[in-house]
């Protein structure tokens, strides 16, 4: 069910360059696509929780994997 | 969910639809971090405004970014080097959001600047009035 459709390699992007690759990837995408971003920026992992709420789109999960993290978003509307 | 989606928007509306940013200081500090504000909330739903005036333009000029000469602080050098620059910024703000920029008539004037000296970002060049029409409503902040 949280197939990932799209994959967004932002590691070594400092803030909000993460932020900015996912959000053009969910322009991107179909309503039901999950995207996945990797970020290495500490800041990204706490930004892009917030503007996927704000938007209301879905978290599918956020893990710290190393010395970075792998987000997971499905786009809603 | 359609439904709990519908008042998050609403709220989303409420709490603030527009962000309006005067930009004064030439500071890359200043400068970027208005940026990266601005592009970021244009992204996520707001409508925002650039006046970008005094000094503000200097960063703006084209000569000024062709030479990369900013004036920069301790922060300011290593965002030159390592950071997405301040325009790019506003650029993805402009594409993925609704984001304009404008410059002010009277700074242009007395340095005798016109658009075209400055890079493409700008949406026009305007007075205080105009500005106060379009930013009414919204929030202001001063940087």
């Amino acid at each position: 069910m949280s197939e990932v459709t799209k994959k967004v390699d932002a590691r070594g992007s400092f803030c909000p360059g993460p932020l900015m690759e996912l959000i053009k990837a969910v322009k991107g995408s179909q309503v039901g696509d999950v995207i996945e971003v990797l970020s290495s920026d500490a800041g990204s992992a706490k930004d892009i929780p917030e503007w996927v709420k704000k938007m209301g789109h879905e978290m599918v999960y956020s893990e710290k994997e190393g010395d970075y993290w792998k987000i997971a978003v499905r786009k809603m509307k | 969910m359609e439904k709990y989606l519908k008042k998050e928007e609403g709220l989303m509306e409420q709490q603030a639809p527009k962000l309006s940013i005067i930009l004064l200081s030439e500071e890359l500090e200043k400068v970027h971090a208005a940026a990266l504000v601005g592009s970021v909330a244009a992204m996520s739903g707001m409508e925002v405004n650039f006046f970008v005036t005094m000094n503000g333009l200097v960063p703006f000029l084209k000569e000024s970014v062709a030479s990369k000469n900013f004036k920069t602080g301790t922060v300011g050098k290593a965002l030159v080097e390592k950071a997405q620059p301040f325009y790019e910024l506003i650029e993805n703000g402009k594409e993925m959001g609704n984001l304009k920029v404008y410059a002010c008539a009277l700074a242009m004037d007395v340095k005798g600047w016109k658009k075209e000296d400055l890079i493409d970002l700008f949406d026009d060049v305007i007075g205080v009035t105009a500005f106060f029409g379009i930013s009414q409503g919204g929030m202001i902040i001063t940087m």
